[in-house]
């Protein structure tokens, strides 16, 4: 009996389709499950929330509280939870991106957008980018987020790096799905690093994205996939679901956030689904439509608005 | 006719089951889409009248798409960057060479072109392709050299051979099918090769180089053959002499 106690947890975090049940945890007295009010009627339109199902009104309000959360240990913890790979997976996505590059010498300069881009991680890195390689001072970007605590780490962030106060960053509190103060067909490149999974609505966010974008214009999105090779997806299944969870609670003091975390990467659709939803918001995609990072871990999707042919 | 269609059906013996290629050829089917979409293929066609001055390079793909209607942010398309010019480029010239059999048709009552003739004028077609980008050729060269692209670059190679040697008219079935392909395969890219430093007047040098590479393959050919053959008659001779002296063989 006693043995069976003991390997609880372990047999849980091998399982993670059953975590959605109420099960004794060790290290946490979380009870979010237990007091949330989601129980939906089947009139409201749901859509979910880590592992469970939630009103579509209440996700948005969820997320919020998560990242509000987690916005000033949010560099720390990533650091923890990838051991430093996700800098690696940001740096090879604003390069091969290559923003701010050009056929005209000075360059034209791109109008760049970065969703969910409240700490500025992204957003630094194209500029970046765009000023040290592409010689292109005249790229600006928007840096937007629903969250106006995770803009404010960034503007706190701006502040250390030679963007200070510049003219070339905007700041943006928007929700991605309603960018009404984004002109149509305005923006040369629109990035979503980590941050489409959170959205109540992933479809709508796309058409949005295809809306402000140039014809021709880039849709670049790195975001949490699915591992390919079977081994390294178990272990990988036992890294999230059993270190990360305890690691938000050990560093961040927030276990629920980090239980969110994990099981909204296991939520989002794999590689091939949300191609197809790239494809259907109407953009073309290049070669089979995405990168896959570490094995799968992470994965970069582009797509391309097609000009019109007139 | 008839057996030529039948054997370009055997063919597929080799083939593997790939999406946008197949290894043989048909009369009956349409040949499958490229590795290209449209959307593609308008950018890169654009981009190729900018190579000569730009070269394979990031800024000829900008300036195709600008031509285009698309933006600099656009070549995001390319994952594989300046090679899908060279690919492009490979591959609209090995198609281009169907459109230039015409050449291959001698006039009425004249003696009908050899196939051997008929390789050595299509690979002096398939060099010619070249006339306009030499000089920025080895740019393209160290592009396929890359680790990443060598399969596709021998891909190609191997797909032009077999067009060449389609387009000629050969029917072999046996490994002739093979050698053929193969040193034809080296002969190309070592005249390739020759003629991006090639000064001479309409490349005499380069048709001199390539006719010497024929020769040679003959020679090689005509040795292999015949010590093939001895090593033939020596063996069937000894068993010959050891059956005769009662070996149970």
């Amino acid at each position: 009996m006693a043995s069976r106690l003991a390997l609880r947890p372990l047999l849980r975090a091998a399982k993670p389709q059953f975590q959605a049940t109420q099960v004794h945890r060790c290290f946490t007295s979380t009870t979010r499950r237990a007091e949330s009010p989601s129980q939906s009627t089947n009139h409201e339109r749901t859509t979910h929330f880590g592992f469970e199902t939630v009103a579509e009104a209440e996700k948005e309000a969820r997320v919020a509280g998560v990242f509000s959360n987690v916005a000033a240990s949010y560099d720390t913890m990533n650091d923890f939870m990838s051991l430093g790979i996700h800098r690696l997976w940001k740096d090879h996505f604003v390069r091969s991106i290559n923003p701010g590059s050009s056929s005209t010498i000075p360059s034209s300069g791109w109008t760049m957008l970065d969703i969910a881009g409240g700490t500025g991680d992204i957003a630094f890195r194209l500029l970046d980018h765009c000023t040290d390689i592409n010689n292109s001072p005249q790229s600006t970007i928007t840096i937007s987020d629903i969250n106006p605590s995770m803009l404010a780490e960034g503007k706190k962030r701006s502040l250390q790096t030679s963007y200070a106060n510049s003219p070339r960053i905007n700041w943006l509190v928007a929700n991605a799905e309603h960018l009404d103060t984004v002109e149509s067909n305005s923006v040369d490149l629109y990035t979503v690093a980590f941050g489409i999974r959170n959205f109540t609505n992933k479809e709508k966010a796309l058409r949005e994205a295809y809306r402000v974008l140039k014809p021709g214009g880039v849709f670049a999105c790195l975001e949490f996939s699915g591992v390919t090779n079977p081994l390294f997806d178990a272990v990988y299944k036992r890294w999230s679901f059993g270190a990360i969870p305890l690691i938000g609670q050990l560093v961040a003091g927030d276990r629920a956030s980090y239980q969110y975390l994990v099981e909204s990467i296991e939520k989002f659709p794999k590689q091939e689904e949300f191609r197809d939803m790239i494809k259907d918001a109407g953009f073309v995609v290049p070669g089979k439509g995405w990168e896959d990072l570490t094995g799968g871990i992470a994965a970069i999707h582009k797509g391309i608005k097609p000009v019109e042919k007139a | 006719m008839v057996a030529r269609t039948l054997l370009s059906r055997i063919r597929p013996l080799a083939a593997r089951a790939r999406l946008f290629s197949r290894t043989y050829h048909s009369y009956d089917h349409p040949p499958p889409p490229g590795p290209f979409s449209s959307t593609e293929s308008s950018i890169l066609s654009a981009s190729l009248p900018h190579i000569p001055s730009h070269g394979f390079t990031l800024t000829s793909l900008s300036l195709g798409a600008k031509d285009a209607g698309y933006i600099d942010a656009s070549t995001n398309l390319f994952p594989q960057g300046p090679f899908a010019l060279v690919r492009y480029h490979l591959m609209t010239q090995r198609l281009g060479l169907a459109e230039k059999t015409d050449s291959l048709e001698t006039a009425e009552g004249a003696k009908p072109m050899g196939t051997g003739a008929k390789v050595k004028k299509l690979t002096w077609e398939r060099l010619m392709g070249n006339k306009e980008v030499v000089h920025r050729w080895q740019e393209a060269l160290a592009l396929m050299a890359q680790p990443s692209n060598v399969p596709t670059s021998l891909k190609e190679l191997a797909a032009l051979s077999d067009e060449i040697w389609f387009l000629s008219g050969d029917t072999s079935v046996d490994t002739s099918w093979y050698t053929k392909r193969a040193s034809l395969s080296t002969i190309y890219a070592a005249t390739e090769l020759f003629m991006t430093t090639d000064k001479s007047p309409d490349y005499a040098d380069t048709r001199e180089f390539l006719d010497r590479r024929f020769r040679d393959v003959q020679i090689v050919g005509g040795a292999m053959g015949s010590v093939g053959q001895w090593v033939g008659f020596t063996a069937s001779a000894g068993l010959n002499v050891l059956r005769s002296k009662g070996v149970r063989i």
